[in-house]
C-alpha cells in the first residue's frame, strides 16, 4: 500500500468523524546486511520495513496510534484509536499542528545507490579474508559485516505541510577475536563509509585494538587521572543527552533545569547539535513535527545556552522550539533528542593530552552505561578498561575497574578536550567527541 | 494468521536457491504503553507491529529476508529474496504443513487490550500517586503501564506449522527525591505474563511505594567506597548476577561459535557446588515465558548448572546444528525484523543450603546489595558489570548505612567460585535483555546470595 492510498484512507476517516487537526508519519526502509565467519558467508539479510503513525487533536491534546499492518481496516483504526488516546491525555503540552517553518535548511543531493546482494557479500569476505592475515593470533568468532539501509519519511498534515525525507546509510565492520597463550579478546571497528580503502584500515584497527588488550592487567583502587577516548566519550555524551531535554528540564528530571545561561562546565567545554554537519550520515532538514532544523551552540565555553526543544515543550517554556522533536519509528512519538550532538574539538593531539595529563588512566572501553548510570541523578559507576599513562606515554593495558564520579561534575572539571574528534552512530541521532582529560577521578579495582 | 497454502508455497519457493531448511515466522503484536508523569496522563502509545521473515538454512549459514506485505504476492517475492541469497539451485520439494497445537500454560483472565482505558489509568495513578505521597522529598515520579499481546505463527519445511499468542502485562514506576539541588532515583517494575489480573496479586500502590522509599533511601545515602569486598546480593532481581555472569555465556549465540568461556565444559565443575542454576520457559504466567520459542520449539525446564557442574546449554537450530546437540525451546527474537538466536527465558540460581540470616551475620565488613539495576557482559572474557540501585554497609555481620552508587564487576567464571553462600528465599525480578536479536523480556531470580569476594565500584 503506497502514502497516496494510506493518506487518502486517513483523511477520509478523519473527515467523517469530525477529526479536524491531524499529521501523517510514513517511514519506510529497506536494508541489506551480510556478515562472514570463518571463509563463508554465515548470514545474510534483507528486508523492507514500513509503518505509519496518525496524530491528531481533541480537546487541545495530542494522541496518536501507528501500525505496519497496512489493511484498510488497521488503518483506519488508527484515527479513532489516535483520538480516543487524545482524549486521555491530561499533561499541560498544547497540542500543535505546524503549519511550516518559512524555510527549510536545502540538503546535498542524496548520492547513495543501494549495494546488491553480491557486492555486500563479496566485500565482506574480502575484508574477512585480509582480517585473518593481519595477525597469526586470530582465531574463531572473528568476524566482518556490511550492512546498508535507505529510507523514506513523509509527513502529511492537515495544515497543507507535505515534507518528504529520502536517506541512506552504509557501514562496515570487524571483529577480531585473537587468542595468545591461552587467553582470547576481541578488537572491534566499525565506520560509516564502505570504500574500499577500508578493506584495509578496519582490521588493521580492529586486531590492535585487540592485540592491545593481551595480558591487561588490574589495577589498584585509588584515586587517578583519567582520559576518556573520544569513542566511549561520546557514548557517556549519548547516555547523558536526556538532561539537554527541555521537557526533563520541567519536570524536574534534569539538574541543568533551571540553569541556562549560568556556568555549568569547564571553560574548554562547548557543546553543539548540528543536524546538518558534514559527518552527520542522516542530514535532516526538517524534525518529526515538520520543524525546520538548524545549529545551535548548547554550551558554549561551559555556558549552557539553550536546552533542546519539541513545539509543546517550547509552549510551555515560552521559548521558541528548536527543531528537535524527532520522531525515529513509526510507533514513537515526538520526543526531544539531537541530531548530531557533539563537544568541540580543542587544541592539543590527543598525545599531547596524554602529556599534559603524565600519569594516569587512558580509558579505551566503558560498559554498562545502559544500567551504570542514571541521567537524573548525573551519578555513574562504569566497568572500563584501557592503559596506564606514565609520564605521558602509553603503558601496560588494565582492565576489570570501574570509574565513578557525576556527570554534572565531570564538565565543570574538564580539564582540557584534544583536537582529534571521533566520531560514530548512525540512525536518527550521532554522537562525537574529542578526547577528554579529567582531574582525579575514583577507581576501583584490586 | 496467514492461508496455510500460501506458506506451504512460500516455503517451496524459499528452498529454490539450494538451502535444506526453510521457516516462516510471522507476527502481529499490539503494544499499548499508558505514561504518568506530574500525576498526569502524558503519552499514550499505541502501535502494531505486524510482519513476517522468512530464513534458510545451508548447514551452518542462514539467509533471512522480511517484509510487512503479508499478501501471497509479499510472501512469495519475500521467499524468492531468501532464495536467490543463496547461489546454488534446488529442486523443488512439495511441502505439507500439519498444524500441531499449543497447550496454553498462561491463558489469560483478563485481557489487557478489552479493559476500559479509565480502569488502567486509575491503576497507574495509583502506584504514582502512592510513590508521590510517601514523602515532600519526592519531586517528581514517572510511572507506565504496559500491555502487550503477540501472536506468531511459525511454520517450517519439515511440516511443523504452530500458531501461539502470548500477552505480557508491565507496571514501572520511578521516583525521583531531590534535596539541596541533588537528585536521587528509586526504581521497581514488576510484570508477567498475564493479563490484568496481575494486579490481583500485586499491589499497585505498593510498587508505587518501593519506588519512593528506594528514592529516599538514596538520597540520605552516603557514597560507597571503592574495593575488593564481601558482597550479600539479595533475593529478586539480584537474580541478573547469574544472568550476567553466567547466562549469556551459555547461550549456543556465543558458544555456538567459540565465543564463550563456557565452551566445552560439559560435565566440568565451573561453580560452587552450592550452585543449581535453570533456565525455565514453562514457568506459568512468568515474564520471560513462552509456549513455545520462535522456531515453534515447546519451552522447557533446562538445568544448565547442577550442584556446580555444567550440564548444558540453551540451543536454537543455528547452534544445535553448529553443536551437534538437542534443541532447548531457548529460540526468541524480538520481532520479525531479526533471526532468532539462543536466549534466556526464565534464569535463575535455585534454592541453597544456607540460611539467609547466617549469610548476613558472616559478614566482617562488606556490602549489602538489597535492590540490582542492570548489567553487561562479554561472554569471550567474562568480564560483566551490574549496578547496585539499593545497597547497605554490613559491619561485624550487621546491616548499616546505606550507601549509593555503587557498581559490581568481576568475570564469569571467576564469580561462580566465589559464590559461596546461598540462602533459601528464592524469588524473580524482571527486566529485559538485549542482544542480537534484540530485546526479549526475562525474568531474574535468586535467594540470597554471599560472594566472598568482588570490586565493587564506588567513589
Amino acid at each position: 500500500m503506497n502514502f497516496e492510498a494510506i493518506k487518502t484512507i486517513l483523511e477520509a476517516e478523519a473527515d467523517r468523524l469530525g477529526i479536524k487537526e491531524y499529521d501523517i508519519f510514513y517511514v519506510c526502509s529497506e536494508g541489506i546486511s551480510a556478515e562472514t565467519l570463518k571463509d563463508e558467508i554465515a548470514s545474510f539479510s534483507s528486508g523492507v520495513e514500513g509503518g505509519v503513525n496518525f496524530r491528531c487533536i481533541v480537546d487541545g491534546h495530542i494522541g496518536c496510534a501507528g501500525t505496519q499492518l497496512f489493511e484498510e481496516g488497521e488503518i483506519r483504526s488508527l484515527v479513532r484509536r489516535a483520538a480516543s488516546n487524545a482524549s486521555l491525555i491530561e499533561n499541560d503540552e498544547k497540542g500543535i499542528i505546524f503549519g511550516g517553518s518559512e524555510s527549510y535548511p536545502e540538503l546535498p543531493p542524496l548520492d547513495f545507490k543501494m549495494p546488491s546482494a553480491a557486492e555486500v557479500k563479496d566485500f565482506a569476505l574480502e575484508m574477512q579474508k585480509r582480517l585473518y592475515a593481519t595477525s597469526e593470533h586470530i582465531t574463531d568468532g572473528t568476524c566482518t559485516g556490511r550492512n546498508a539501509s535507505s529510507f523514506e519519511m513523509k509527513l502529511y498534515n492537515s495544515k497543507g505541510l507535505d515534507l518528504s525525507y529520502k536517506g541512506a546509510w552504509e557501514m562496515c565492520y570487524a571483529q577480531a577475536v585473537v587468542s595468545v597463550d591461552g587467553e582470547s579478546v576481541e578488537g572491534f571497528e566499525f565506520v560509516a563509509d564502505c570504500s574500499d580503502k577500508q578493506l584495509d584500515e578496519i582490521p588493521k584497527k580492529a586486531t590492535e585494538q585487540a592485540m592491545a588488550k593481551i595480558g591487561a592487567g588490574s589495577v589498584d583502587s585509588g584515586k587517578y587521572k583519567i582520559i576518556i577516548d573520544g569513542k566511549q566519550m561520546r557514548s557517556m555524551l549519548s547516555a547523558f543527552s536526556g538532561v539537554f531535554s527541555g521537557k526533563n528540564a520541567l519536570l524536574g528530571l534534569s539538574l541543568l533545569g533551571d540553569k541556562v545561561g549560568e556556568r555549568i562546565a569547564a571553560d574548554c567545554v562547548s557543546i553543539v547539535d548540528d543536524p546538518l554537519c558534514e559527518w552527520n550520515p542522516m542530514k535532516m532538514s526538517f524534525d518529526g513535527e515538520g520543524v525546520a532544523t538548524y545549529k545551535k551552540n548548547v554550551v558554549e565555553r561551559g555556558v549552557l545556552k539553550t536546552l533542546l526543544y519539541d513545539l509543546a515543550t517550547a509552549e510551555r517554556a515560552g521559548v521558541q522550539t528548536t527543531g528537535n522533536g524527532q520522531r525515529t519509528s513509526y510507533a514513537g512519538q515526538v520526543s526531544i533528542r539531537p541530531f548530531a550532538f557533539y563537544i568541540e574539538a580543542g587544541e592539543l593531539s590527543d598525545s599531547s593530552l596524554m602529556e599534559k595529563m603524565g600519569d594516569g588512566i587512558y580509558i579505551t572501553e566503558l560498559k554498562g552505561l545502559h544500567a551504570g548510570l542514571d541521567s537524573v541523578t548525573g551519578d555513574f559507576s562504569l566497568e572500563s578498561a584501557g592503559f596506564l599513562v606514565r609520564d605521558g606515554k602509553k603503558a601496560e593495558a588494565v582492565k576489570g575497574f570501574t570509574v565513578a564520579g557525576n556527570f554534572f561534575d565531570l564538565l565543570k572539571n574538564i580539564v582540557a578536550v584534544s583536537s582529534e574528534m571521533k566520531h560514530g552512530g548512525g540512525g536518527s541521532t550521532c554522537f562525537a567527541s574529542p578526547d577528554i582529560l579529567l582531574p582525579e577521578m575514583s577507581v576501583a579495582g584490586k | 494468521m496467514i492461508n496455510r497454502k500460501w506458506l506451504e508455497e512460500a516455503l517451496e519457493a524459499a528452498l529454490l536457491g539450494g538451502g535444506d531448511f526453510a521457516e516462516i515466522f510471522a507476527e502481529n503484536t499490539k503494544n499499548n504503553v499508558i505514561s504518568l508523569v506530574d500525576s498526569k496522563i502524558d503519552r499514550i502509545g499505541d502501535n502494531t507491529v505486524a510482519g513476517v521473515g522468512i530464513r534458510v538454512f545451508s548447514g551452518d549459514k542462514t539467509v533471512y529476508a522480511t517484509t510487512t506485505d503479508m499478501s501471497r504476492e509479499g510472501l512469495l517475492a519475500c521467499a524468492a529474496n531468501a532464495a536467490q541469497a543463496s547461489r546454488e539451485l534446488g529442486k523443488r520439494d512439495r511441502i505439507v504443513l500439519t498444524p500441531m497445537g499449543v497447550v496454553d500454560r498462561h491463558p489469560v483472565v483478563r485481557r489487557f487490550f478489552d479493559a476500559e482505558m479509565k480502569e488502567k489509568t486509575d491503576l497507574l495513578k495509583a502506584a504514582c500517586f502512592a510513590a508521590r505521597d510517601h514523602s515532600p522529598l519526592i519531586s517528581q515520579v514517572q510511572g507506565s503501564l504496559m500491555g502487550v499481546e503477540h501472536s506468531i505463527l511459525v511454520a517450517n519445511s519439515e511440516g511443523l506449522y504452530r500458531e501461539d499468542c502470548h500477552s505480557r502485562t508491565r507496571l514501572i514506576v520511578s521516583a525521583t527525591a531531590s534535596e539541596g539541588g541533588e537528585n536521587q532515583s528509586g526504581f521497581y517494575g514488576p510484570g508477567a505474563g498475564m493479563g490484568l489480573e496481575f494486579f490481583d496479586t500485586v499491589s499497585p500502590a505498593e510498587v508505587g511505594l518501593r519506588a519512593a522509599r528506594q528514592a529516599i533511601v538514596n538520597l540520605k545515602a552516603d557514597y560507597c567506597e571503592a574495593g575488593q569486598m564481601t558482597v550479600a546480593i539479595e533475593n529478586g532481581f539480584g537474580g541478573v548476577i547469574f544472568h550476567e555472569a553466567c547466562g549469556h555465556s551459555l547461550e549456543a549465540t556465543q558458544v555456538g561459535i567459540g565465543m564463550s568461556e563456557m565452551c566445552g565444559k560439559l560435565g566440568q565443575k565451573i561453580a560452587n557446588e552450592k550452585i543449581t542454576a535453570i533456565d525455565d520457559g514453562t514457568i506459568v504466567g512468568a515474564w520471560g515465558s513462552v509456549n513455545i520459542d520462535d522456531e515453534g520449539n515447546d519451552t522447557q525446564r533446562n538445568v544448565l548448572i547442577e550442584n556446580g557442574i555444567l550440564k548444558n546449554y540453551m540451543i536454537d537450530r543455528l547452534g544445535s546444528r553448529r553443536m551437534g546437540m538437542k534443541m532447548t525451546g531457548n529460540s526468541r527474537r524480538e520481532s520479525y525484523l531479526y533471526e532468532p538466536t539462543s536466549r534466556m527465558t526464565n534464569t535463575f540460581i535455585d534454592n541453597g543450603p544456607d540460611k539467609n540470616e547466617d549469610i548476613i551475620a558472616s559478614i566482617e565488613y562488606g556490602l549489602y546489595a538489597k535492590e540490582m539495576g542492570g548489567g553487561s557482559v562479554n561472554p569471550l572474557t567474562g568480564d560483566f558489570n551490574f549496578s547496585v540501585k539499593e545497597g547497605y554497609m554490613v559491619r561485624n555481620g550487621k546491616i548499616c548505612e546505606a550507601v549509593r552508587g555503587a557498581s559490581l564487576i568481576g568475570k564469569g567464571s571467576q564469580i561462580l567460585q566465589d559464590i559461596d553462600m546461598v540462602g533459601q528465599n528464592l524469588a524473580t525480578g524482571q527486566g529485559v535483555c538485549g542482544s542480537s536479536s534484540g530485546s526479549v523480556p526475562t525474568d531474574v531470580g535468586q535467594p540470597l546470595i554471599r560472594v566472598k569476594k568482588i570490586t565493587v565500584g564506588g567513589r
